[in-house]
């Protein structure tokens, strides 16, 4: 065979594959999606939860339990946006159209999730304890505003 | 003989300033009346560093978007030459010092309830912060809401001014949470649903729907609160976080962190206990 062709076929045979595997991801059924969502949104809470005990005095500082949940929560904020694919809009969850309609606001504001988590493990391995609670006050206040404008009342 | 003069002197002296004193309002009183009235959220604008009660935070309703005045003691850009009288008359009457009304955007249908104490305190710490000279800016409102004078008719519907009554035959306990949260919280600003005129619901108290901008707010009733332990419920307008970690949206966040997180514990129970004793009505 000739090896001036067997090398372009050879990257049409790649290149397809990974299309095929790209289009597979793609279509991860509604469900499925939502319940990755939705367990990541749930350990999101897990880790916060007593971070944002800490910022408010109601719980003893732990540096090293900040720390893991910190590094935690860095991932985690990174995992839930492509599980909000327009294919699971008419899945029963408490997601609201404008997740959909009004994308990049939705964009926006999980970037900004992203941004202060990481700015929050960051700090977390800082040792400067009053500026990791406010780093927490800071990541809280933007879960509150998501919630605010994407997710229906509980 | 002169001893006896000083003395009268003395106590004709202080008696006045007692007087005044008292008369003045109690400012710490005040403070935390301010907390339990949530006037920082909307006279704050929404930004990092921003001067409290200087005014500016956007409200957005479906009747256009409102903006929360300065109310530091400035003389021009704040209410440096009110007098106590015309606060009075802004919370419990719902009108400007030269008469006009307020848009009900301003929640004196739930302010008017607040007693005569409360409003003097309240006046005197208003009157201890720091004045900024931050200009308020005009209310956006969409046509034909910007005519003040409509104001005046959705009052003779919506509006009924006086302080709340203890109801008789209820606990002091539930009488104190029934002020927090028709008074000084003006919970059902947000909690009651709205009829087109933007008048409150009144069959729907605090039963949740839509809320002012457009957003679904919860039931505060019993039969939305059922799923809520006292305990689990008390913690949550405290840290603002439930026990799973869920953090609620921003509005309800940033009422638990300068309202509810900031009442004393008996104030707290006061609260709760009062909405687990209204009458239950499903979403």
């Amino acid at each position: 065979m000739n090896k001036k062709l067997l090398f372009p076929c050879l990257a049409l045979v790649l290149g397809s594959g990974a299309g095929y595997a790209t289009s597979v991801m793609a279509q991860a059924k509604p469900d499925v999606l939502v319940k990755q969502r939705q367990a990541v949104m749930t350990l999101q809470g897990k880790y916060f939860g007593p971070m944002n005990a800490m910022a408010q005095g109601k719980a003893p500082y732990n540096v090293e339990t900040v720390r893991r949940n910190a590094a935690f929560l860095d991932n985690l904020s990174r995992m839930p946006w492509d599980g909000f694919n327009p294919n699971t809009k008419d899945e029963k969850t408490a997601a609201l159209p404008a997740v959909y309609n009004d994308r990049a606001k939705f964009d926006e504001i999980a970037s900004r999730l992203e941004n202060e988590a990481s700015r929050l493990a960051t700090v977390s391995r800082s040792g400067d304890e009053a500026a990791v609670k406010a780093q927490i006050t800071a990541v809280g206040k933007v879960c509150g505003a998501c919630h605010n404008d994407f997710r229906a009342k509980k | 003989m002169t001893q006896n003069i000083r003395l009268a002197a003395c106590a004709l002296l202080f008696g006045t300033w007692a007087a005044a004193a008292s008369a003045q309002g109690d400012t710490k009183r005040g403070e935390y009346l301010a907390k339990a009235g949530g006037c920082l959220g909307c006279h704050t604008e929404d930004k990092k560093d921003a001067t409290p009660f200087a005014g500016g935070r956007a409200l957005k309703t479906p009747f256009g978007t409102f903006f929360g005045p300065n109310i530091t003691p400035h003389p021009q850009a704040g209410l440096g030459k009110w007098a106590e009288a015309d606060f009075v008359r802004a919370m419990r009457h719902g009108r400007r010092p030269d008469g006009a009304s307020y848009f009900p955007a301003f929640p004196y249908p739930s302010f008017t309830k607040i007693d005569d104490r409360d409003l003097r305190d309240l006046w005197a710490y208003l009157r201890t912060l720091a004045p900024s000279t931050r200009a308020s800016q005009p209310h956006d409102l969409g046509f034909p809401f910007g005519w003040r004078f409509l104001v005046t008719v959705w009052k003779w519907f919506f509006f009924t001014p006086g302080p709340y009554v203890p109801a008789p035959g209820i606990s002091d306990i539930v009488n104190r949470g029934a002020y927090l949260v028709q008074a000084l919280g003006h919970c059902g600003e947000c909690h009651t649903p709205r009829n087109f005129l933007g008048g409150p619901k009144r069959g729907r108290f605090l039963a949740g729907g839509k809320g002012p901008e457009g957003k679904d707010v919860p039931n505060l009733t019993p039969a939305g609160l059922k799923k809520w332990r006292d305990s689990d419920f008390q913690d949550f307008l405290v840290s603002g976080i439930t026990a799973d970690g869920d953090v609620p949206a921003e509005a309800m966040g940033e009422v638990i962190r300068n309202t509810t997180s900031q009442l004393t514990p008996q104030d707290l129970a006061a609260l709760i206990a009062y909405l687990r004793s209204l009458p239950p009505l499903p979403d």
